[in-house]
């Protein structure tokens, strides 16, 4: 018993020794856990942000809220441009109780093939499965599913937005149209104001843990913005239509016509035929997506020589009394220049040479004012160089120059009568305005304001340059009249009671080998009424089968003006003036 | 310590069922009480989750519904359609004959626009207004939490 109690007590003062020692070692051995912990999981910021990564992960998911695309609007604000609801469906096959009956309903609704939806959600391990793959669904049929109680459970939805053109093909080249499920533009305004329109989506972290807040974000969600036209939908409709009609009664490949109001270089319309439509564009001819006023660069011919006499009386190289001896040949820079009928029709002045057209008169008007001049001119109408009008895909047309390596002496003759040169409808008219608008350029434009949420920005008219004098400018406004007065002119572009200030053009259409033989592009441009233009509008038919411009884009200019006056609400200039004497003011567009 | 363990070593056999029932107890109550607070919560997250649910619905129905009226308007207003409704009523495109100006006394077309300064009224209109006291603020969470316990034990 006393050997017992001796031999417990010994051990209890082992234990008591070796205990300290035990619990120190088991303390310490602790803390350095602890700190190897600490430093593995908060002094390491490479560990830190990947477990944070992986607790978020599995914690949250991320939803991409995409802004809703800005709508596009005519002047009026009639709607050009706007979005629909679509959806895409999937199922998730963890959640269908009954895979028969969620395939027969999907299918029925959906138009899809029973077996096939029924394969999906039973042959798969996945917890989502993709049942629209074909592409999203309209809301009407989206709504169905969603409004059926079978499906209710099972099936998951996106939404996404579908770009819509209410007006169809109505100033489709304009518009362009967008292309993947985000809408992104690819063409036209829609390419040109992607971002403006787009606006900006913000993915958005949501939490999968009933407890937790959703995360705070930063971004901010930001609506497109909408973007009203200067577009007139009414006049494009009546341009649109005006056109397809003069290009079937000319038998002609294609046209375009561009009207622009002349004092701030909007463009009311700009059509061109044949045209597509953007909500269905998929199935269209490529060729056709685009917008040839501002894309098709052309030789533009006779209606280029008002940009000559223009800039000629501007130099102080022509005057009123200039006169020059047409012999009907003028043999100059190793070419021969005759007139387009061959014809020698002895001493002309400048107004002669617009009125007849004569290639030989302006080939003399840029040789004596020599090619420094003549293509400073140029220059300054912007002839080479874009408009920078706000559409997408603008080409800059081709002007070779003194100093460029394919340019020789002799196209300083032809570019004088519009060959050897190229130009766009959009660089003609907004050269050709520059006249009608007392010598004032004007940038020519689509949107007039931009608008997000209550915030409208108006764009104001631009002038970009005075490129000639306003005598200038008034002298071959008056010159341009006498043009279309004269039965030697384009008398065909007349309307009755109006002063119509224009010009006649037939452009070879050049090939690898020089012209082709037989075909033209007939143009027209002009502007009215001629003492106070309220329009410019340009006129292109491609290949008529009545080959010149004075016959084919003249009466297509007098039957489209005749329209334009009704619309615009234009007197005959004896009723305009009369009632401008009477303190009536008429010369706005509305 | 040497008195510590004697203390817990020599009670070792000894097993006090009540404090042990007690202790039991007490961290079942624990748990309930951590268990309700959580069923509570995922509770009212369900029902608010349901009630957003419901909201999102009814918000695609009506933007569903606006959209296709959206449409409707778009090709009722459509130009084909209006001619030909304004044909069907007898109308028809004016000759420049028929078309009679005038001059009306004091209408002057070119007046100028009126203009409103969206962006600064709208900046002024949400610009936030602290009237709050910290007296004031303290109230109002005793009357919150007042009204919440105004239905207990009805």
């Amino acid at each position: 018993m006393t050997s017992a109690t001796r031999q417990q007590s010994h051990q209890l003062d082992t234990i008591n020794r070796r205990l300290p020692v035990v619990i120190l070692a088991m303390v310490i051995g602790s803390a350095l856990l602890l700190l190897a912990l600490a430093s593995f999981q908060w002094l390491s910021p490479e560990v830190d942000r990947e477990f944070r990564a992986r607790g978020i992960a599995n914690t949250t998911s991320v939803e991409t809220i995409p802004a809703e695309r800005g709508m596009i609007y005519d002047r009026d604000g009639e709607p050009l441009a706007f979005n629909q609801i679509e959806y895409r469906f999937g199922v998730s096959p963890n959640l269908v109780t009954d895979p028969a009956l969620v395939a027969r309903e999907l299918a029925l609704i959906l138009d899809l093939d029973e077996f096939d939806i029924y394969r999906k959600i039973t042959n798969t391990t996945s917890s989502w499965v993709s049942i629209t793959d074909n592409g999203p669904v309209s809301a009407e049929i989206g709504q169905e599913v969603l409004d059926n109680e079978a499906l209710t459970l099972a099936t998951t939805k996106d939404r996404v937005w579908r770009r819509f053109y209410p007006q169809g093909t109505l100033a489709s080249q304009i518009l362009g149209f967008t292309i993947d499920e985000n809408a992104t533009g690819a063409m036209g305004l829609e390419a040109y104001y992607n971002d403006e329109l787009a606006g900006r989506a913000i993915d958005e972290i949501i939490s999968t843990v009933p407890l937790y807040a959703p995360e705070a974000v930063d971004e901010v969600r930001q609506e497109g913005m909408d973007l009203v036209l200067t577009i007139d939908r009414d006049l494009q409709f009546l341009v649109e239509s005006r056109l397809a009609q003069y290009v079937a009664d000319n038998s002609a490949d294609s046209g375009t016509i561009i009207v622009m109001e002349s004092r701030t270089g909007d463009i009311l319309a700009m059509a061109s035929y044949p045209t597509f439509d953007p909500n269905n564009f998929v199935s269209e001819d490529a060729e056709l997506l685009t917008t040839p006023a501002i894309t098709d660069a052309y030789e533009p011919g006779s209606i280029f020589k008002i940009l000559t006499v223009a800039a000629a009386l501007e130099s102080g190289t022509v005057d009123e009394n200039w006169t020059y001896n047409d012999t009907g040949e003028l043999q100059a820079a190793s070419i021969v220049v005759r007139n387009w009928n061959e014809q020698a029709y002895g001493v002309r002045n400048a107004t002669d040479v617009l009125v007849n057209s004569l290639n030989i008169g302006v080939a003399t008007m840029a040789m004596e004012m020599g090619p420094d001049l003549f293509y400073q001119a140029l220059r300054r109408f912007g002839v080479g160089a874009l408009t920078r009008i706000d559409v997408s895909g603008e080409a800059s047309g081709l002007l070779k120059e003194p100093g460029d390596s394919d340019w020789s002496e002799s196209d300083l003759l032809t570019n004088s009568f519009g060959q050897g040169l190229s130009v766009t409808p959009i660089q003609m008219i907004t050269a050709a305005n520059a006249i009608a608008n007392d010598g004032l350029m004007m940038q020519p434009r689509i949107v007039q304001q931009r608008i997000a949420g209550d915030i409208v920005q108006n764009i104001e008219p631009v002038v970009l340059r005075r490129v000639i004098g306003v005598d200038t400018a008034h002298m071959v406004r008056d010159m341009m009249v006498q043009v279309v007065q004269d039965p030697n002119g384009a008398n065909q572009a007349a309307v009755p009671g109006y002063s119509i200030a224009g010009k006649t053009g037939t452009a070879q259409i050049p090939n690898a080998v020089g012209y082709e033989s037989g075909t033209s592009i007939a143009g027209f441009i002009g502007f009215f009424p001629a003492d106070d233009p309220r329009v410019t509008v340009l006129i292109r038919l491609d290949r008529p089968a009545g080959y010149w411009g004075s016959r084919t884009a003249a009466p297509a200019f007098s039957d489209l003006a005749e329209q334009l006056v009704l619309y615009l609400g234009i007197p005959e200039d004896s009723v305009r003036l009369n009632l401008a004497a009477q303190g009536g003011q008429t010369s706005t567009v509305r | 310590m040497t008195r510590w363990m004697q203390h817990t070593i020599g009670r070792r056999g000894w097993q006090p069922r009540n404090q042990a029932a007690v202790l039991l107890g007490l961290a079942l109550i624990l748990a309930l009480v951590f268990a309700g607070v959580y069923l509570s919560q995922v509770a009212s997250y369900a029902a608010t989750n349901r009630e957003i649910s419901a909201l999102i619905e009814e918000r695609d129905r009506l933007e569903f519904a606006n959209e296709q009226l959206r449409v409707e308007i778009a090709s009722l207003k459509t130009i084909p359609r209006l001619l030909d409704r304004a044909q069907q009523l007898g109308y028809r495109y004016a000759n420049p004959s028929e078309v009679q100006y005038m001059v009306i006394d004091g209408y002057n077309p070119n007046r100028d626009q009126t203009v409103v300064d969206l962006e600064t009224r709208d900046t002024e209109a949400s610009a936030p207004q602290y009237e709050e006291t910290f007296g004031g603020w303290l109230q109002q969470q005793f009357d919150s939490l007042s009204r919440q316990f105004e239905g207990f034990g009805r």
